[in-house]
């Protein structure tokens, strides 16, 4: 901790088991994440002597995270690539079941359809004769084009009797008329939009008289650790059912702030901020969107966030 | 060796050679006087080069105890957590595509490397074999759709910091391919002993024992 003279407040860490699967796209588009956490916290406080408080007023921010829920596009040289070592692949690659299955009913067929063919010497084969392979491959091929996969960019119908509020459809309807579609990634409320990359939250605060862009933030409280203070911080945003898992109980990173020399005091220098990560976990139900609230990506942060805090920031948010 | 520890430094070829080929004789009738080793080695000597053996350094080293044939495996200490750093950590890695699911394993043993964070160990559980059964359109019977069979490698870590622990998360889920299922749990030793097969037969012979 920065101030001295703080209490002393030793902090077991907790046991915690998380479990994150990328197995199966929900609904929301969320990644399923479940966590079991225990958390253990003792306060010891020093008895007895008087502290100095700091100058410095702290605050703890979360830095919410939706992770991408689907894999981005190949560049060109990935492609490549991808095609060469399939290539590659294929060209040292042994026969499997299937195929060795496929050119003995083949050959078998050929061999019925010669003119000295004798079933006796053929071997009985049993279920092999009645359900070829060939019949397989087509059932399967059926299934396969019955099969149809989501959409990689969610379209956003919005339509005019809903106020505001989008009607989020996965597949389009065929009268909607044209201008009244929007495509999901531009709309920076909604958390459907640009599947591929990891987003951040940012929420419009008053801060000391004017309302800036920022990671939600909240002040610190007397008897709960940082990471309190920064769950308190998402719980009071407008957005309902934004539940998170928290990772760990260090902060990621840290902004000062000290404020313009005439506003400074003895017992009022500035405030620090500690920023703590977390990943949307699945669930909740989608909320209205808020003006005040944006998932952002980190190439966007720059435009919403100001420089010297953009600065600490940019230096956590991972966009790999 | 022993020829060059006998013979003496001289300039000229020839006489050097002469010197060689007596120094060679008194060699040869006392092999274990001058060098022990020498006679134990079932090899064939070149011995008409002075730099015969030169690179030898094996005879250096200390004699090893020689290896038994299978230690039992021994359970690695189990680290209790402090207030700084989280103690043993199984990050489980489980999946129905073997090569994403080795590769992703892989990369996470490579990255707490690269990170300073020391794994204690890194093994495979058992697969896991899953028939999926589709009901026949006419009739009762099941018969076999799809055979599924799930992966898991385990990395295990000794000490996590506190500190390293939300970067070390916050890459590996982003870097989590489609299929694959992350998890990170607690170590204990049921978790080491599941590792193990049972013995029933042993297990009986026990409970007679006691009994």
């Amino acid at each position: 901790m920065s101030a001295p003279g703080r209490r002393m407040a030793s902090v077991t860490l907790s046991h915690f088991r998380s479990c994150f699967s990328r197995t199966a796209v929900g609904s929301a588009g969320f990644r399923h994440l479940s966590s079991t956490s225990v958390c253990r916290v003792t306060l010891q406080t020093k008895s007895g002597t008087e502290k100095p408080s700091s100058p410095w007023t702290l605050m703890a921010a979360v830095c919410l995270q939706r992770l991408p829920v689907i894999s981005a596009d190949c560049s060109p040289i990935e492609q490549q690539f991808r095609q060469m070592m399939q290539r590659m692949e294929l060209e040292k690659s042994l026969l499997s079941d299937h195929e060795l299955r496929l050119l003995e009913d083949s050959e078998r067929i050929s061999r019925k359809q010669a003119d000295d063919y004798d079933s006796d010497e053929e071997e009985n084969r049993g279920d092999q004769e009645i359900v070829l392979a060939q019949d397989l491959e087509d059932s399967w091929e059926q299934k396969l084009q019955k099969f149809q996969p989501g959409l990689r960019v969610n379209v956003c119908v919005k339509s005019s009797r809903h106020s505001g509020e989008g009607v989020r459809a996965r597949s389009v309807p065929a009268d909607a008329p044209l201008s009244c579609l929007a495509d999901a990634d531009e709309d920076l409320t909604s958390l459907e939009r640009c599947l591929a990359d990891p987003l951040v939250l940012v929420a419009e605060q008053q801060v000391g008289g004017d309302k800036l862009w920022l990671l939600p933030q909240t002040r610190w409280q007397e008897g709960e650790t940082l990471r309190q203070t920064a769950e308190r911080a998402l719980a009071s945003l407008p957005a309902a059912g934004l539940k998170a898992t928290f990772l760990g109980n260090a902060p990621c990173g840290v902004y000062k702030y000290k404020l313009p020399k005439a506003a400074r005091t003895e017992s009022a220098v500035g405030t620090k901020v500690f920023f703590f990560k977390a990943i949307l976990s699945d669930g909740g139900a989608p909320a209205a969107p808020s003006a005040s609230l944006l998932w952002a990506k980190k190439s966007e942060l720059q435009r919403y966030l100001k420089p010297a805090y953009m600065m600490k920031v940019e230096r956590f948010v991972l966009a790999l | 060796m022993s020829i060059i520890m006998c013979c003496p430094p001289v300039s000229k070829v020839t006489r050097q050679a002469f010197v060689l080929q007596r120094a060679l004789a008194s060699c040869r009738a006392t092999p274990s006087l001058q060098h022990p080793a020498c006679a134990s080695v079932n090899e064939r000597q070149y011995r008409t080069m002075p730099t015969h053996g030169i690179g030898r350094w094996r005879h250096l080293l200390p004699k090893e105890a020689p290896k038994k044939k299978k230690d039992k495996l021994q359970m690695k200490e189990i680290l209790a957590e402090t207030d700084t750093a989280y103690g043993s950590l199984n990050v489980t890695v489980s999946g129905y595509d073997m090569t994403l699911v080795e590769h992703y394993s892989q990369y996470i043993h490579n990255l707490c490397n690269r990170l300073g964070i020391k794994v204690a160990d890194s093994y495979i559980l058992p697969t896991k074999t899953t028939e999926v059964m589709l009901m026949q359109e006419q009739g009762t019977k099941m018969f076999v759709d799809a055979v599924l069979k799930t992966h898991e490698r385990v990395v295990q870590l000794s000490s996590l910091e506190a500190a390293a622990c939300p970067v070390l998360l916050d890459v590996l889920l982003q870097n989590q391919p489609e299929g694959v299922e992350l998890s990170v749990s607690e170590h204990t030793e049921a978790h080491f002993q599941a590792r193990f097969k049972g013995r029933p037969e042993l297990e009986g012979l026990i409970a007679q024992l006691t009994y």
